[in-house]
């Protein structure tokens, strides 16, 4: 999530141009893994009355316009306004960007504080929003980030997405030496359709050996611990987060054509470990 | 500009031009009853077959053609659209339809795309599907879609694929020149497409707006401004103008409204409310329009004046002079909406919001000097909180302010019509009525929130206009060639030198000279006689005439002296008071035994207020 050094940005897009991958339906070498035992350990099905905030036992709000826009030169003002994020009744959590005139007011959640863990399943089943400047995601920061500073915490984006290309999204890594404009990244792209058109499943694979990115099951992405040009900084709990940005370096502003409000509808995460 | 798409002119079946392709006419062996073919192509490397090409009425008829050296992606052939300059002979814009003879099933595809380009960048005034050169039953447009000089994929979503199992309008267009020049445009790949990358598809009625308006039973609306949108693959999204049959309409309450097919909305019963809103297939679509109805219409008195006698504005009663609006929006202050609506065949003006407002009546100007009044009949549909003060402003070509009256309407007038009949003379600072150009509605005191206006007219009540008291106009230009005159006094003309009008004879009368509409004149004011004198004396001996305008409206008695060295002087009576200017020309042998070798002196003698211009000898 984090590109501090904007002069990374030129050539981090001409590289994702270059390396854009269309995955097919049929089953391949690559996708006979392991069999693995995960025992669910934490989750939220949003399952309680329209209306009401996320779970303040599970949730922690990230408010405000964070230092230079959440370090990022985002647009959007996060505030805890049931208007921003709340809970749909029928088994969501809704966030919730608008545009406030000339500004945007939008929501961050995360577990800090209440719930990370080590290795694992992390998934999370949501549709995403839309539109360009648009930038929603699922992603996780290592819980140390208090005593180790970005990037040396670590950062896994499960999903994150530009709303000008509804249907591509990433998973990346963030660590020492391969962060910002030069993270360890692949995108997965949907022929013939789009990932704000209906619910799928992101999620992440992770153990002390290797970290596996899923779209609906669909193994797209392997990172093993020898992979990045850095340290491998993920033997340490992480915490999760969920948000819609608008704006920054990542996606671009919106313009005046970007459709608002605009919704990521999330139906739940679940975190499981691995029973041997 | 203009979009004319309606008439029929050439009708060329594509057949001729292209040779067959896949075809929407059904194969023998798969005869199904009530099926038609879904062959999406329209146009990929040539036309498919049974496509036929017409252009539109007024259009160029040879804009369209085949190219085969500039296409997308280097296939056999693309579309070509050459946009005529402005005042090209053979017609002014680009404009036609591609239509098929036998009917697609177009149900399996959700859009229309294509790759354009031009040879600048320019906004196509329209392209969409759906018109077939008849009812035109699912014509879906794009207005002002934007192409450029670079090969781009362009998008037309199908509101509702599940409408079109048989249509023949597969595209159409109409484009006309950008800033008066012509340029060309290329279409290529045209074909329906069943695509996942567009999405969130959004319905709207009314342009998505919740109106609400008060009505009566006869009133009759209709259903506009309906669209659909749908996200295009970049996260923007695409509108699209959509015909009436892709929604369906329902009244809340049809005992009080009732919606057709086609939206058109009537009243028929009250007092009470009806919204009418509209779904395609299952879909709510935004917008909604909620009457209020009061129940039956009140209609403003008939005017009983003859047509003869009215310069109408705003009337069933009456032709109305051309307006040029009756609600100018004027920026930034006006607030005042219009919801005009038409009852029983009967138009009334009704204004909601009401600050001021304006109607602008200046293509022509209106000529009313020889109406006396203005009259009009408004209705204030709401409960007064007080006594309201409605002020008219009249305003005249070249006045410096407008001219204003101001009526109070009691809070016991609310709710029933009142006349407002006001003689001009009764409008402060009216200084003319002859290029009348707008009347303003003004709210003086805030007291009234809306109201109905009805019979804007104005007239003439038959009593003669007042006299004139000076003349509204100068006296006419004299045609003698300048040779031939020696003139006195005259804009004309070049004078004698050294003539005093003004010299003292021990007479009352004031002299002065007034100008009027850029011509001066002299002015007797009570006169009882009164000189001119000239710088020595005169020969007019080769002149013949004496030359004379004169303008009184009160004078009973005006003699004209001319005079030589002696005095010997000779008068001659003229006929007073006059209507409007009269020119006279005097043959000089009537002032007899006056010496026109040597006149040295004018005199006039009588009473009243006398104009006088043009005073010259000539033969």
């Amino acid at each position: 999530m984090k590109t501090k050094n904007i002069t990374f940005k030129l050539t981090f897009f001409a590289a994702w141009l270059l390396t854009i991958s269309f995955f097919g339906c049929k089953p391949d070498d690559f996708q006979k893994l392991d069999e693995r035992n995960w025992s669910l350990v934490w989750s939220d099905e949003f399952d309680a009355a329209a209306g009401t905030l996320p779970d303040a036992a599970k949730w922690a709000f990230d408010l405000g316009t964070g230092e230079g826009g959440w370090g990022n030169a985002e647009l959007q003002n996060y505030i805890n306004n049931p208007e921003n994020i709340s809970l749909d009744g029928e088994g969501n959590l809704v966030i919730t960007a608008l545009r406030n005139g000339n500004g945007f007011t939008s929501a961050r959640i995360k577990t800090q504080g209440l719930f990370a863990q080590k290795y694992g399943r992390f998934e999370a089943r949501l549709i995403t929003p839309y539109g360009p400047g648009l930038w929603p995601a699922f992603w996780m920061l290592g819980e140390n980030i208090l005593t180790s500073p970005w990037p040396q915490c670590g950062e896994i984006d499960i999903m994150e997405l530009r709303g000008q290309e509804p249907h591509i999204i990433s998973g990346t890594i963030h660590g020492p030496g391969y962060s910002g404009g030069n993270p360890i990244t692949k995108q997965y792209a949907l022929v013939n359709n789009r990932f704000d058109a209906d619910y799928h499943i992101y999620a992440v694979e992770w153990d002390e050996n290797k970290i596996d990115f899923f779209v609906d099951d669909f193994l797209y992405q392997r990172i093993e611990r020898n992979d990045p040009p850095g340290e491998w900084v993920y033997d340490q709990p992480f915490f999760m987060i969920l948000n819609v940005a608008v704006g920054g370096n990542y996606v671009g502003f919106p313009t005046s054509e970007t459709p608002f409000p605009q919704k990521m509808v999330v139906d739940y995460v679940r975190v499981y470990k691995e029973v041997k | 500009m203009k979009t004319h798409f309606i008439k029929l002119l050439h009708y060329v079946p594509m057949g001729l031009l292209v040779l067959l392709f896949l075809s929407c006419e059904r194969d023998l062996e798969d005869l199904k009853p009530a099926e038609f073919a879904s062959n999406p192509e329209i146009f990929i490397d040539g036309f498919s077959a049974g496509l036929n090409y017409a252009a539109f009425g007024a259009s160029v008829p040879t804009a369209f053609d085949l190219d085969k050296a500039v296409s997308y992606n280097n296939t056999a052939a693309s579309m070509r659209f050459e946009v005529p300059d402005a005042g090209d002979p053979r017609g002014a814009y680009a404009g036609g339809s591609f239509f098929t003879e036998v009917p697609c099933d177009l149900s399996p595809y959700n859009a229309l795309t294509f790759w354009a380009k031009a040879t600048q960048a320019a906004d196509i005034d329209v392209v969409g599907f759906g018109n077939d050169l008849g009812e035109s039953k699912f014509q879906v447009t794009i207005l002002g879609l934007a192409v450029n000089t670079n090969w781009k994929k362009y998008i037309i979503p199908i509101p509702d694929p599940s409408k079109l199992t048989a249509e023949r309008g597969m595209f159409f267009y109409s484009e006309g020149p950008e800033d008066e020049k012509g340029y060309t445009f290329w279409i290529d790949e045209l074909k329906f497409e069943n695509l996942g990358t567009i999405a969130h598809k959004q319905f709207s009625i009314l342009n998505g707006e919740e109106n609400v308006e008060t009505a009566f039973v006869g009133v009759t609306k209709s259903i506009s401004g309906l669209s659909a949108s749908v996200n295009l693959p970049d996260g923007v999204n695409q509108k699209v103008f959509a015909a009436s049959a892709y929604f369906t309409f329902q009244s809340s309450d049809p005992s009080i409204a009732t919606v057709d097919a086609a939206g058109q909305v009537a009243v028929v019963g009250g007092p009470g409310t009806a919204a009418i809103t509209a779904k395609v297939g299952s879909e709510e679509a935004q917008g909604s329009l909620t009457l209020e109805s009061m129940g039956n219409f009140e209609q403003a008195p008939v005017p009983d004046k003859a047509p003869e006698d009215v310069i109408s504005l705003f009337s069933d009663t009456y032709s109305n002079v051309p307006v040029n609006y009756y609600n100018g929006y004027w920026a930034p202050y006006q607030t005042t909406l219009s919801a005009d609506f038409e009852v029983n065949g009967d138009h009334i003006l009704h204004y909601t919001d009401f600050n001021f407002v304006g109607v602008e009546f200046s293509s022509p100007t209106v000529d009313a000097t020889a109406m006396t009044h203005l009259y009009m009949d408004i209705y204030l549909p709401n409960a007064l909180p007080s006594n309201a003060q409605f002020k008219i402003e009249l305003v005249n070509q070249g006045a410096a302010a407008s001219a204003v009256y101001s009526k109070t309407i009691t809070t016991d007038q609310a709710q029933q019509w009142i006349s407002i009949d006001i003689p001009f003379a009764d409008f402060n600072g009216l200084t003319g009525t002859d290029k009348l150009f707008q009347i303003i509605f003004v709210n003086e005191n805030g007291a009234m929130s809306s109201f109905y206006a009805d019979n804007i007219f104005f007239y003439d009540d038959g009593t003669p206009p007042p006299p004139l008291t000076e003349p509204d106009v100068p006296a006419p230009t004299p045609t003698v060639a300048a040779v031939n005159v020696t003139s006195v006094y005259s804009d004309a003309y070049t004078a004698i030198a050294g003539t005093d009008f003004y010299p003292n004879w021990g007479q009352a009368t004031q002299v002065t000279e007034v100008e009027i509409q850029g011509n001066k004149m002299l002015k007797y004011a009570g006169l009882n006689y009164q000189g001119i004198q000239l710088a020595g004396g005169q020969n007019v001996s080769a002149m013949t005439h004496l030359h004379l305008d004169f303008w009184t409206a009160n004078s009973t008695a005006l003699n004209v002296f001319i005079i030589s060295t002696g005095p010997v002087e000779t008068g001659i009576a003229l006929s007073v008071p006059t209507t409007g200017w009269v020119s006279i020309d005097i043959p000089l042998s009537q002032f007899a035994p006056v010496n026109l070798n040597d006149v040295i002196q004018f005199k006039f003698d009588g009473n009243g207020d006398i104009y006088l211009d043009n005073i010259y000898f000539r033969k």
